[in-house]
């Protein structure tokens, strides 16, 4: 309570110490800033925390007619049928295996990226390359499977034409399950990692060249520049977005994984978040991919909560 | 500092719950206003329905060929005989079961749906709910010709009725045979160039894809025919299935013999089915972009020429090159099966109109749509207007030569094209799409189509839902093996894995629930 006290015997000009409503006293001086909060917090409570009355049909049979609070009490008997449901564990797999190989993967590349652009001492080259790197990024996911679909094509497609040339027998790159996820992740790498690496190349000029230049004098090559000044200057940057990576972890890709999905690459392309699409709004079970959505998120919570606790303890750097 | 964090949640839940309060209160209200058509008068015969205008809102699929619902002709000149006035809501076939499923999830519903395609779990869904309204009152006395129709062919009333005596949606009623069955047509071109028979039997069906591949029929010297090819995905299953004894009763994948439903996709006949397609699509005989082609794709195969053997209910995608192809019989399979199993019951599109709750007027829908259930009306809605569109020969309606000049139009001026619409296809209406070419490609299938056709059975709610839940782990485990097991990614070494796999989905449960619907309408 003390520390109260001395907070208020700050905001509060002297004379005026009557004890009341403080929190609208203090909102009414500083009325201006609560007005330009409003509108984010009213964001987030009309889309963001409002639909969260909708998660109970996960726990109801929802039936459209009787409106969410009409429906009736089912459980937790959507979560045991997709526990026990034959495609569980393999929904399980691919959502969190595709996740994880593309955080493996996919994560170093816009900062490996980032770290060459800022080395190169040619300014002109270095633009041209930022450029042409982030350039796809701006391209329709539809648009992106479309050329992903004419470029391997089996039968006119560049890639299997070379490979053709090469003695080599065509591979049916869409189709064959094996292939399905370095294609996804590939792809993905191609056309994000120039916009990624932005925020990189931006904490990059933030590190002090006083830096650079006393470790030249004292003899360190360039590589040593890169691992003892430019990467520790980001870390805190990398950090805090391997979090926020994390954060969307179990949703990430959605459309293009359904736009690449066929019969024959589900065994490795079904994933939590499409199977919801196919069987919720196709299929009309609302309440039970609810139930598997809710299972969905909540998993991305821990994980959230996990890898912060982590990064809390092994360095200065969290979310909070 | 915990009191104010008390402080703000209340607040925050005082907020949230007024939003919510007008989120939800719109739903109520609609009901509110009682048939006031009490004193306008809805005739139960002849037009006008009724004697003060009506307006009606109807959610509607538009197929990528047709042209805007409101332009085409049979609803501009129904519009002035009828004195119902339609303003259609026009859903894209893609996306559009997504879209209809919404429409109920919000409960934001349209006055009726024309050419909805609702699956049966769906109809009793929202049945039950009260969302779509019962219809079968309704139909005693305002449809006179579905009634007729009814009564004529009792599978039809049988297959829409629910357990509890219930319709809530009608069919698209087809007498027509020919609209009931894909033609297989093969290239007597090609055929007669490579001096060959019309196949009888699989193995000389295989031996004719064989010629076709490697004999170079088109005469450009590349190996660029295609022997085989079929709709995306399984299609070429329910094509082929017959030759291989497995029939498609009870809307599913099921034989009935001695009054047994049987699910066959773990049985043997299948397996001899996949391994047969497994042979053709290695051997480049089956077309290799059947999974991935589209529709579009697939038509322009059959219009090209290139195509040595496909299935299509009509010519009307190949008509400028029509003498290149002939229907032919379904070839005996190894065990002597011979059997045109892909063939669909009178009630052909299932759900493809009702009515819902919020209609003011459900007597003059009925009696609205009813009329597309006569000649006269189907006429209307699948030729246009007289003169213009078409004219009569020997009674029959054919399109004009000057209308068919683009053939782009016909589709435009009639919503039958790209299918499901409501309404019925007799021989009198069926000119365009069963020309002489097509019915004596039918005619080659008639001894082989099944004596009976069982539709999909109506269950009640709870084992409609059972059925679904049942059948969402089976089907698409069926379909994704079966994929896998025509192109070879799947070895027939995993065939009893396959089949202990759908005993483990409980597909003997299925089958007895199949089983018993069956039963109970042979009662």
């Amino acid at each position: 309570m003390k520390s109260v006290k001395a907070d208020t015997t700050i905001t509060m000009p002297p004379g005026q110490r009557r004890r009341g409503p403080r929190l609208l006293r203090q909102m009414a001086k500083r009325y201006d800033l609560y007005l330009m909060l409003l509108v984010p917090v009213v964001w987030y409570l009309v889309f963001h925390y409002g639909p969260l009355y909708g998660l109970q049909i996960a726990f109801k049979n929802f039936n459209p007619a009787k409106g969410i609070l009409g429906s009736s009490w089912e459980g937790f008997g959507h979560f045991e049928r997709f526990f026990d449901s034959y495609y569980f564990w393999r929904l399980l797999w691919n959502t969190l295996s595709i996740n994880l190989f593309s955080l493996l993967i996919a994560f170093p590349i816009p900062i490996l990226l980032a770290l060459i652009i800022n080395e190169i001492r040619n300014k002109t080259f270095s633009k041209w390359l930022q450029n042409i790197t982030y350039i796809p990024h701006f391209i329709s996911v539809v648009v992106i499977v479309g050329i992903l679909n004419v470029f391997l094509s089996p039968t006119s497609g560049p890639v299997n034409l070379l490979i053709e040339a090469m003695g080599g027998t065509p591979v049916r790159f869409m189709e064959e399950a094996g292939w399905f996820k370095t294609i996804f992740i590939g792809s993905n790498i191609w056309q994000n990692m120039g916009w990624q690496s932005i925020i990189y190349i931006a904490a990059l000029s933030g590190v002090n060249p006083q830096l650079y230049e006393a470790a030249k004098m004292d003899g360190a090559t360039r590589l040593k520049r890169i691992w003892h000044i430019s990467l520790p200057g980001i870390a805190p940057v990398v950090i805090i977005l391997l979090i926020l990576d994390i954060g969307h972890f179990m949703n990430i890709g959605f459309e293009k994984i359904l736009l690449m999905q066929n019969n024959l690459n589900l065994e490795s392309s079904d994933v939590i978040s499409t199977f919801v699409y196919t069987t919720g709004i196709l299929k009309g079970e609302y309440s039970y991919t609810a139930a598997i959505g809710l299972f969905n998120s909540i998993i991305n919570l821990i994980l959230l909560l996990l890898v912060n606790r982590i990064a809390r303890k092994t360095s200065e750097t969290s979310l909070w | 500092m915990r009191k104010h964090w008390g402080r703000n949640a209340i607040m925050t839940m005082i907020v949230s719950s007024l939003m919510l309060a007008g989120c939800s209160s719109d739903g109520g209200s609609k009901k509110e206003a009682a048939p006031e058509g009490s004193e306008n008068v809805v005739h139960t015969t002849g037009f006008p329905i009724v004697e003060q205008a009506v307006e009606l809102k109807m959610f509607t699929r538009i197929a990528p060929v047709n042209g805007p619902f409101k332009e085409m002709p049979v609803f501009q000149d129904y519009e002035k005989l009828s004195n119902v006035k339609v303003e259609f809501i026009e859903a894209p076939t893609d996306g559009f079961q997504e879209k209809k499923n919404l429409l109920f999830a919000s409960n934001e519903l349209p006055d009726a749906l024309f050419r909805s395609g609702l699956s049966p779990l769906e109809t009793v869904r929202y049945g039950s709910a009260g969302q779509l309204i019962p219809l079968e009152g309704l139909i005693d006395e305002y449809a006179p010709n579905l009634k007729k129709w009814m009564e004529e062919y009792p599978e039809i009333r049988s297959g829409i009725t629910t357990p509890e005596g219930h319709i809530y949606a009608i069919p698209g009623i087809v007498t027509l045979g020919a609209a009931r069955t894909d033609k297989k047509w093969i290239n007597q071109k090609w055929l007669d160039k490579l001096n060959l028979e019309v196949p009888e039997t699989t193995e000389e069906l295989y031996q004719v894809l064989l010629a076709f591949r490697d004999g170079d029929p088109n005469g450009n010297g590349k190996q660029d025919e295609i022997p085989m090819t079929a709709r995306i995905g399984l299609s070429v299953v329910s094509a082929m299935s017959g030759s291989f004894g497995l029939d498609t009763q009870l809307g599913y994948n099921i034989n009935i013999e001695n009054d047994k439903a049987s699910i066959w996709m773990g049985s043997d006949k299948n397996k001899e089915m996949l391994m047969y397609l497994n042979k053709l699509y290695k051997e480049k005989l089956l077309d290799p972009e059947i999974f991935s082609h589209t529709e579009a794709q697939y038509l322009a195969k059959q219009g090209s020429g290139n195509a040595g053997f496909f299935f299509d209910q009509t010519n009307n995608n190949f008509l400028s090159i029509q003498d290149q192809y002939t229907g032919i019989a379904p070839p005996a399979g190894p065990d002597g099966d011979r059997m045109q199993s892909q063939a669909l019951p009178i009630a052909r599109d299932f759900g493809a109109f009702a009515i819902t709750s919020v209609n003011k007027y459900p007597e003059v829908t009925m009696r609205w749509i009813d009329y597309f259930y006569s000649d006269e009306g189907s006429t209307l809605l699948r030729f246009g207007r007289e003169g213009e569109h078409y004219e009569m020969k020997d009674g029959i309606p054919y399109y004009t030569e000057d209308f068919l000049k683009d053939i782009t139009n016909q589709a435009k001026i009639t919503p039958y094209a790209g299918g499901g619409a409501p309404h019925l296809i007799s021989e009198q209406v069926a000119s365009f799409i069963n020309p002489p070419q097509v019915q004596e490609a039918q005619q080659k299938l008639d001894p082989f189509m099944p004596e009976v056709r069982y539709a999909a059975p109506m269950f009640d709610e709870q084992t409609a839902q059972q059925v679904n839940i049942l059948r969402n782990d089976i089907d698409k485990y069926y379909e994704e093996q079966s994929t896998k097991f025509i192109v070879g990614a799947l070895s027939f070494d995993k065939w009893e894995q396959f089949q202990s796999t759908l005993k483990k989905m409980k597909i003997d449960e299925l089958e007895k629930l199949y089983q018993d619907a069956y039963d109970k309408m042979q009662k």
